[in-house]
């Protein structure tokens, strides 16, 4: 057998991952963006983690840009109110569940690993309809 | 709107309810437009007038796709080979070029050693390259590491095989 070279002490496979709850990141933002947590409302910032049931909301001037664990992309337009009421993923499996909801406003979405995983495994609900996204890049635009 | 893939593919969305009724269509035409709500919804191609400046302007902020990295090892070491030197500089760049970055570092081995050494040498082997970054000046806070041993290898091999692809970390930036 091989010995290992190595400084041990090394007691755990998996090393702790620092933010386990962390569903997103944010990327960029512009003019008034914000984030709605359990009634606190938290100035978006580049690098801000979201968690899930965060709300996004910008303003008339406002846009906010953010990444998800599984890859998925969402730009925010002006004047709207996304939240992500659903986000369940397990890296190593590369598979998961995600409902975003689009209450106003536009989203810009190139979906990730968790759309890829299963058949409807991302869905986008806005006040009149629930979409199933497979695979893909598209806009989102609710009317006031 | 739905849109072509940047891979040049072209995925779908399917309307599963509307207006509170379930529903069974499929948006599957790229460079399209549908106006939702109704059961069987109407999709229109975007012809040529194209996108909207709106539309173009949220396209453009979307964050860039995430980007990976390959570092490859010698043989039962921490030690990267000397091609895969040059990669860390790349990595450096990338990761400083990003808006709120994000780094995953997962470590590999190949079969040569028992299975619970290649776990610990994995993990030795992304917690370097994340000490590394570190003393880059990258915050901790935005980089993760864990090992995977030799449960998934870049090329199947038997066991105790030595191969030099499958001694890596994987490193991906989004």
């Amino acid at each position: 057998m091989l010995r290992l070279p190595l400084g041990l002490g090394l007691a755990a496979l998996f090393a702790a991952s620092p933010a386990l709850a962390d569903i997103a990141r944010i990327k960029t933002t512009s003019g008034a963006a914000a984030i709605e947590r359990g009634g606190q409302k938290l100035k978006a910032a580049p690098g801000l983690t979201l968690q899930k049931g965060d709300k996004l909301v910008t303003g008339k001037d406002g846009r906010m840009s953010l990444t998800f664990v599984d890859n998925t992309r969402f730009a925010l337009g002006p004047n709207s109110s996304v939240s992500v009421s659903e986000f369940q993923y397990d890296r190593t499996r590369q598979k998961g569940t995600m409902l975003t909801q689009v209450d106003r406003g536009s989203l810009a979405v190139v979906s990730g690993k968790i759309a890829k995983s299963d058949r409807d495994a991302m869905k986008v609900r806005t006040p009149n309809t629930l979409l199933g996204v497979r695979g893909t890049k598209f806009i989102v635009d609710v009317d006031k | 709107m739905l849109l072509p893939d940047d891979g040049g593919g072209q995925g779908s969305v399917a309307v599963l309810e509307a207006g509170g009724q379930p529903a069974d269509a499929v948006i599957a035409a790229g460079n399209s437009r549908t106006k939702l709500g109704d059961a069987t919804p109407a999709t229109k191609p975007l012809g040529g007038k194209g996108l909207r400046k709106e539309e173009a302007a949220l396209l453009t902020s979307l964050p860039p796709p995430a980007k990976s990295f390959t570092l490859y090892f010698q043989q039962g070491t921490t030690t990267l080979v000397p091609d895969s030197v040059n990669v860390l500089a790349a990595l450096r760049q990338e990761i400083a070029a990003r808006s709120g970055p994000e780094v995953e570092v997962t470590g590999h081995t190949d079969t040569v050693g028992s299975q619970e050494d290649n776990d610990r040498l994995s993990v030795s082997r992304a917690e370097e390259v994340m000490n590394w970054l570190a003393g880059q000046g990258f915050d901790r806070s935005v980089m993760s590491a864990v090992g995977r041993g030799e449960r998934e290898p870049k090329l199947a091999t038997a066991d105790n095989v030595d191969s030099a692809a499958n001694r890596r970390v994987e490193v991906l930036v989004r």
